[in-house]
Order: C-alpha cells, then structure tokens, then sequence
C-alpha cells in the first residue's frame, strides 16, 4: 500500500501543516485563552487524538491520557474543559488544574488530531490554561513554584548553587573569549548531565571551532515557562538577552532540546523579544560541518542504536532528520527506528513540569518508552536532550539498555 | 449513602484511582458534546478492567438502585449513551483488548471497550491477512456498541450490520451475573449464534438497557489481494439510485455499496459549510455520488467484476472512475479527508471523518439516521433536503446498500454550533421535521433513536410486541438500574 504523504512538516516550525482541508482558520499562536475560546467546542471528543493516525498499528500516543485514564486526560477531554471554563460551564478549581498539569505538553495528541484548528493551535490553548491557572493562583504545582524560585535565586531550577554551574569546565577545554559564538549548556546539562557539556566542548575543540561560554549563563526560563509563569519565565529571557548583547553573541549552540526551543522561538514568537541571534542545536550545527566535509570521523562505534525524538526539537521545532543524518554519517552506527518516532515519539514524561509533579506519571511515560527501544533489539537509546537522557537514566533498571546522548557518540567517533 | 460513600465502594473494586465524583471528570460523561440532545447528569465515572469489576459494580447499582450507563466513546448521534437519570457511567475503555483471532473460522474475540484504532492496528500488526469492516467513526469510538446498535461497516453488502458480524457476547446482566450468548456459551468456540437459542438478540438494538457487554466475538474476512473502489458521479439522486440498486444484486465481489449527495461529499472534502452552495441543485452540480467497492481473489476475476460493473453503470450512462482518480482531479487542497479512505489514495478507515460534527464549524452535528426498505432512498433524500433547505442548511445524505440488497440505512445529517443556543434549538426543530416527514415513508425506522423518537416507534410497535419487550426489560433489570430513560423497552 502507497502511504499517501498527507503531512507535511514546515520548517523551523514543529507544529505541521495539514494541506488538504480547504478551509482553514488561520488564527496566531502564543496567545490567551480569551482568543482561542470561540474554537474549543471544534471538537467531539472523537478519541483520534488517542492514537497514530493511520498509522501501522494505530499505537497509542498520549501518555497523560495513557495514565490518567479518564476522559479528562486526553486531548478531547482538555478542549473541552477548557470551553465549559471559557463558558461558565465549570468552575476554575484545584482539580481542573491538576488535570491540566499532569501533561508534559509533548503535542503528540495535537499532531493526530485531522481538525486544523485543533491539530494548529491546541497546543497554544494548553499552554494557556496554565498561565491563566497561574494568574488565577490555582498553579503551578508546588513543586514547580519551588524550583521556579530558586530560578530567580540562584538561575537554575535544580537547588543548586549558581556558582557552581561551571564546575564541568576542565582546563584543556580551549574557549575564545572574544568569540561571537556561544555554546549555552543549560541547566541540565550544567548540574546533571555534566558528560554532555564536555563532549560537546570536546567536539567543538576537535573541529577547531572558535567558540566561548557565557561569562554568567542563567536558566534558559523553560521550566518556568512551560509551566504556565510566562511573566516570570519573560523576565529571565530580557535578563538573558542582556547577557547575550553585552558579550556580543550572534550565535548560540545549544545542546539542550528545551533551551533551544527557548531562544529560538519562544523569546521572539511568545515573549516578542527579538535578539537576532542565530540559534542552532548540537545536531544542526553539526550536520553542516559534516556537509562542508568539514569533519572526520575517526573511530568506528560499531552500536545497534534507536533515537528518540525529543519533544522540543521534534514536534515543537520540526527537527527530526539532522540527528539521523548525523548518526548516518558516524562509522559503524546502525539506527534502527521506534515504531513511535519523528512526529508520532512518545514522550519520555520529563518535561511540562511532569517530572517533578507527577512521579508516577513521569515513571510511566519513561518506562513505556525504554521498552519500546528494547523491542528494537538496539544497544543503546540515543537522543539530544539532556532532560530525556536523564530521564531514561533514571528508569532504565537492570541494565536493560544503554543510553546516551548524541554529543557522546559524535564525540567518541571523532576523538583520536 | 452520599455520593461519597459509594465512590469509596466502588473504590474498592476498581481502585481509587479509576472512579470519580470529581466535576471536571463528570463533565465530559454528561452527553455525547456532538449531537442536540439535552445533557445529562453523571454522578460518578468509573473505569473497571475486567467483567468481573464490572460485574461488582452492578451489583452496587442495585443495592442502591443507582442507575448504571455503559459507556465507551458515548459518541453516537442518537445520544444514546447520555445518562438521562444520572449515575454511575461505566467507562470500558480499560478493556479494549483482542483476546484471540481465530484465523480458520475468522473471528476475533474483543473485550467490550475496544475502539476502532485498537482493533484495526492489531489485526494490521498480528494478522495481516485479515480485515474487520470498519464504521465510517472516529478511530476512538467503540466496536462493539457499534455491533449492538446495528452499525454499518463498510462490508456492508458481504454481511450486514455490526449485529450481523457479531458471533456471540459476554454479558453482564443488570442483576449481576455473566452469561455468555452463542456457541461461546458451551464450548471454546465464538463461530456464532447457531444453533442456539439467540440471546444475542436480547442485547443488540436494546441501547445498553439490558446489560453491559464485556467482550464479543466478531467475523472477520480475509484481506483479498485486489480492490477496486468506484466513485461514480452523476446529476442526481433518480439517476443513480436504480444503478446502485442493479448493482446490490449481481454480486461481483461487492462488498460495500453506498451513495452520498454533494453535502456530504463537501463535508468529506473539509469544506466549511459557509464556502459550499447549500443547495447544489439549483446550480446545476451533480447530486448523486455512489461507492462502489470490489475485492477478488485473483487478477483476472477482479479484471471481470471491474468491467461488469462499468458496464453495468454505462447502461445508466454513468461513468465509474475509479476513487484514486475521482480524488486525484480534485488539488490537494480540496481532498480533505477523501483521500484518507482508500488503500488506493494510501489511506485505511477508520478516518476522523469531523465533518459529520463540524461542516457548520460549530461542534454539533446529528442525523436522522434509519434503516428502510431500498424502495425508500430516493423519496428519503428529497423529503429531508426540503426540510433542511427551508432552515437554511445544508442536507448531508448518505445511504448504505445493505447484506446483498437486502435493507439499507437513509441517513441525513444536520450541523450545528453547538455554542449557539438559537442554533441548537432550529436543528432540534429541523430533525424533528424530518422526523416527522420520513416516517410517513412505510418501512423508516430510526436506529440509534433518542428519547424523543422512542416513544414515536413504542406507540406504532404492534402491542403484544411492545408488551414482551417491555416484559423482557422488566424481566432482565427488576430495578431499571441499566440505562435508564432511554431504549424502546423503558417505560
């Protein structure tokens, strides 16, 4: 059977585009729950947001509604919570918002919904109830107005002190610090996944890539922002964009999947604040350096592995082949794919706020997908998000699988 | 006993975390959210995993006589599954598993919550070869409500309604025991209903009023290598009926027949209903659009069947261009969801065909939707397109050949905003209107009836027959706990 291309992916956008209904709302993202209020009873609560679409096996894809159940938890059930509110129909209480929070706002739902306005802009008004949750008082979760906190204290959601945030650094690391690239690691990154700031820094050593870190890095603000506390989460962004013009950046490398949904679309598209700083992924960056044949590949892997989609770059930002290409061009790495991957990937349950609110369901999420890649056969999970890669360190027991992130595969294909 | 006492109860036969008095759960159990019907009243969701759970759970409706509601998508466009008299909503979608297929007398066993998108991705992932007929429904409503509430699929013509494909069940009765009905209830084997007395029946059509099926058996087909799906267009419905008609008794390999007017067909295209002509007619545009669907097991018969077919609608002057050609004329733009049909357009049902609730981009839609006597389609069509022009809407029509011939279902739907209180009101009106109209054609009954329409077909149903359903419905749920306010059976 011919699988007739009816999705398209739009550049630099993750959201993708159904090109075959006539008519179409076009309505803008990023805005409040009030715009969106006259679509939300669009929807019949059908249940296709429940699934692949049409695709082999018709796998389920929403891991808030595969753990809560009730009809609530699933996209449907969000619409039209979301209308009986914008309608008076329901109160505004501790138990909407909760049903609200537990998602990790992956967009997997959004993107089988065939409905545009539902498969555009769901996303946007998901978003929103958080921040008129927050408005209202009623959020975020405790726990995120914990970590939001210490954000403002000390720049980084994970209780840490800000002055330790380099300690990664090592002294045979080669910076330029007059360099107008800027390698942002990321909270994550910073205080847990320490292994991806030196691998990264490693490779752009090994290609000769004049590059600094910021003198002073602070929270990108996505965990406070994807939990609703979009002024919070705005002021960190004025202050970071501060930070980058003072130090002159023009282009910043991230390798954290959250943070470059951040400086890439959230600052200038959400919070208008253009900086005009050209914002790549390690994965982007890299794959033009390998198209300018400017990188060698020394070492053969020789690793059966499977990428995971992690949400901010994928259905979020529309980047699911640079990773692959890289992987393609790194001796003796055989990918074999998730039947969930690219625009269809189960989330890992980390982000949204899940991971520090919702136990169980981060658990669930992250336990459902690193079976998934044991049924590939593959060595190991790869991926470029520091948050998934803890994440599935986290829950993989036994040793079940490996994983790792693609800064350390690149990083050992090329290391002499 | 407060609410609260019984969630507590019934927590400790599914667990806490799958019952709920909670408003923002409740909510989304009160109606269908698609059709005009009034809301109803959920008290308490719960979700069981097992006949047995669910078994338990009736036991407590009827101990305090608190109506139960089997519930799977509760989207159906008679509001049928509305809990008209509150109560515990019954949620199977815990259960949605394929328990066994048996390839050699093809049939699948499945659990009662199965949707269509479980059901089709396991027999695509474990048993290529076959296929179920599909609905033309969302892939997340229910299978088996559709066998039970006489759904058509798109093997239609090969074997009937859902009830048709159905071999036997499992049931819960509303006092609390399991039966099961069919050759499933004496040996290993769900093959059918025969040769047994068939109490199937006293389950299907009954609108969930006298039990909640906790699993069922249904015929599966093999997947035949060639297919061929027709769409042919012509000017109007009297020109393309008797086509359709021939065609339902010369056999051919036809396994679904069906035909749709020009407000359908837009609505499949995904137009908004204010961009298309609400009466089509009067511009002169085709009205009549046939499905034709074909399958054979080797190239040379389906070569055959093909060519009789078109020769058959060349002598009704029409042409039968094939499905992928008929979508591919149109751009891309305007396929809509047409090309997410065919295996020829690379696509599968079940479709999200939201049309059905959102033409009028508003949410609602709802249908008079019957089962008839072939001899009525034509007259159907026109008495409901008069109807819906008067209001100013736009008639959607679809009609599905059924079993060889034998019946067909005439349905009209009507979108609404369901956001729109005066809008609600004139489609309540239009429905009734045709309502009204169609039943003047002898051999319209309404499936999926809501309240409204019961009472109508409990009034014309010959009075001994009223009396032993009403005597059977008594008979089964003593304390009219299951489903209350809805189905031919409650008083």
């Amino acid at each position: 059977m011919v699988k007739e291309e009816k999705i398209k992916f739009v550049d630099g956008k993750g959201i993708t585009r159904i090109e075959t209904v006539p008519d179409q709302q076009k309505l803008d993202r990023h805005k409040n729950l009030e715009y969106y209020k006259d679509i939300l009873y669009q929807c019949g609560k059908c249940g296709t947001c429940r699934t692949g679409y049409q695709e082999d096996g018709w796998f389920r894809v929403c891991p808030s509604g595969e753990f809560g159940k009730f009809e609530a938890y699933y996209l449907g059930g969000k619409n039209l919570l979301s209308w009986a509110v914008t309608s008076n129909r329901l109160d505004w209480t501790k138990n909407l918002v909760n049903i609200f929070y537990q998602c990790s706002v992956c967009l997997a739902c959004t993107q089988q919904c065939q409905i545009p306005e539902i498969h555009y802009y769901a996303g946007e008004w998901l978003m929103a109830m958080r921040e008129k949750a927050v408005q209202k008082g009623l959020g975020p979760m405790p726990e995120q107005k914990k970590y939001s906190e210490h954000v403002a204290l000390e720049y980084n959601p994970y209780m840490e002190m800000h002055k330790n945030r380099t300690n990664w650094l090592s002294s045979n690391i080669k910076q330029s610090p007059d360099s107008k690239l800027a390698y942002f690691v990321g909270c994550t990154t910073s205080y847990r996944e320490q292994n991806i700031a030196i691998n990264t820094a490693e490779i752009l050593n090994s290609l000769n890539i004049d590059f600094k870190l910021l003198q002073d890095e602070h929270c990108c603000g996505s965990p406070v922002y994807m939990t609703g506390q979009t002024e919070e989460a705005k002021q960190i962004a004025k202050a970071n964009i501060d930070i980058f013009k003072d130090e002159g950046i023009e282009k910043i490398i991230t390798s954290c999947a959250g943070c470059y949904r951040m400086l890439k679309e959230t600052y200038p598209k959400k919070f208008e604040l253009e900086h005009g700083i050209e914002i790549l992924h390690l994965p982007e960056f890299i794959l033009e350096k390998i198209n300018n044949n400017e990188v060698k590949f020394n070492n053969n892997l020789n690793m059966k592995i499977t990428y995971h989609d992690p949400c901010h770059i994928g259905r979020h930002m529309g980047i699911y082949e640079p990773p692959r290409e890289v992987l393609k061009n790194i001796p003796g790495i055989e990918l074999i794919e998730m039947p969930r991957n690219k625009q269809n990937a189960w989330c890992c349950g980390s982000g949204g706020g899940v991971r520090s609110a919702f136990k169980e369901l981060s658990s669930f999420a992250a336990n459902e997908r690193i079976e998934e890649a044991k049924e590939t056969a593959a060595e190991a999970i790869v991926s470029c998000c520091p948050f998934c890669l803890n994440q599935f360190k986290a829950n993989i027991k036994d040793n079940g699988i490996n994983t790792y992130d693609l800064s350390e595969l690149i990083n050992k294909a090329i290391k002499r | 006993m407060s609410n609260s006492d019984i969630v507590t109860e019934l927590g400790k036969i599914v667990g806490d975390k799958y019952v709920s008095e909670e408003p923002e759960i409740q909510f989304l159990y009160h109606y269908d959210f698609i059709t005009a019907e009034p809301e109803g009243k959920c008290d308490i969701a719960i979700m069981p995993e097992t006949a047995e759970e669910v078994q338990e759970i009736v036991k407590v409706g009827n101990k305090y006589k608190i109506p139960i509601v089997p519930w799977v998508s509760g989207i159906n466009f008679g509001s049928i599954a509305t809990p008209r008299k509150g109560g515990i909503v019954v949620d199977l979608r815990r259960m949605n598993r394929v328990l066994e297929v048996n390839e050699d007398d093809m049939y699948a066993v499945v659990e009662g919550g199965i949707t269509w998108a479980d059901f089709v991705g396991y027999l695509n992932k474990h048993h290529p070869g076959f296929r179920t007929g599909v609905t033309f429904s969302p892939p997340g409503t229910g299978v088996v409500p559709s066998c039970l509430a006489y759904g058509m699929w798109d093997l239609g013509m090969i074997g009937g309604t859902g009830a048709e494909f159905t071999n036997g069940l499992e049931v819960v009765l509303p006092t609390g025991e399991l039966i099961k009905a069919g050759s499933c209830s004496l040996t290993d084997y769900w093959y059918g209903r025969q040769p047994l007395p068939d109490i199937s029946g006293l389950f299907i059509g009954w609108e969930g009023t006298t039990g909640i099926v906790t699993k069922a058996a249904i015929k599966i087909w093999p997947k035949l290598p060639y297919r061929t799906d027709f769409l042919p267009f012509t000017t109007r419905m009297e020109d393309g009926v008797p086509m359709m008609l021939k065609l339902s008794k010369v056999g051919l390999g036809i396994v679904d027949l069906a035909l749709l007017n020009l407000g359908w067909a837009q609505s499949l295209q995904c137009f908004d209903q204010k961009s298309v002509a609400i009466d089509p007619i009067s511009l002169g545009l085709p009205d009549f659009i046939g499905l034709i669907t074909t399958e054979a097991y080797t190239e040379e018969q389906h070569k055959a069947q093909c060519d009789a077919i078109k020769k058959i609608c060349t002598e009704y002057n029409i042409e039968p261009l094939t499905a992928d050609i008929q979508v591919n004329n149109f751009p891309k733009s305007m396929r809509g969801i047409m090309g997410h049909i065919f295996p020829a357009t690379g696509g599968q049902t079940p479709i999200q065909f939201w049309g059905c609730w959102n033409f009028a981009r508003g949410g609602g839609g709802e249908w008079i939707g019957c089962y008839n006597t072939t001899r009525n389609i034509i007259k159907y069509y026109h008495l409901s397109r008069d109807i819906c022009l008067k209001y100013g809407k736009s008639p959607q029509y679809y009609c599905r050949i059924m079993f060889g011939g034998h019946y067909c279902v005439t349905r009209t739907n009507v979108n609404f905003n369901k956001n729109d209180p005066e809008d609600i009101s004139k489609t309540r009106q239009i429905l009734k209107e045709i309502h009204d109209a169609v039943q003047q054609l002898e051999g319209t009954i309404m499936y999926k009836p809501p309240k409204w329409v019961v009472q109508h077909y409990k009034d014309k149903t010959l009075p001994e027959t009223r009396n032993l359903i009403e005597r059977i419905k008594r008979f089964l749920d003593p304390n009219n706990i299951m489903n209350p306010g809805q189905g031919i059976g409650d008083d």
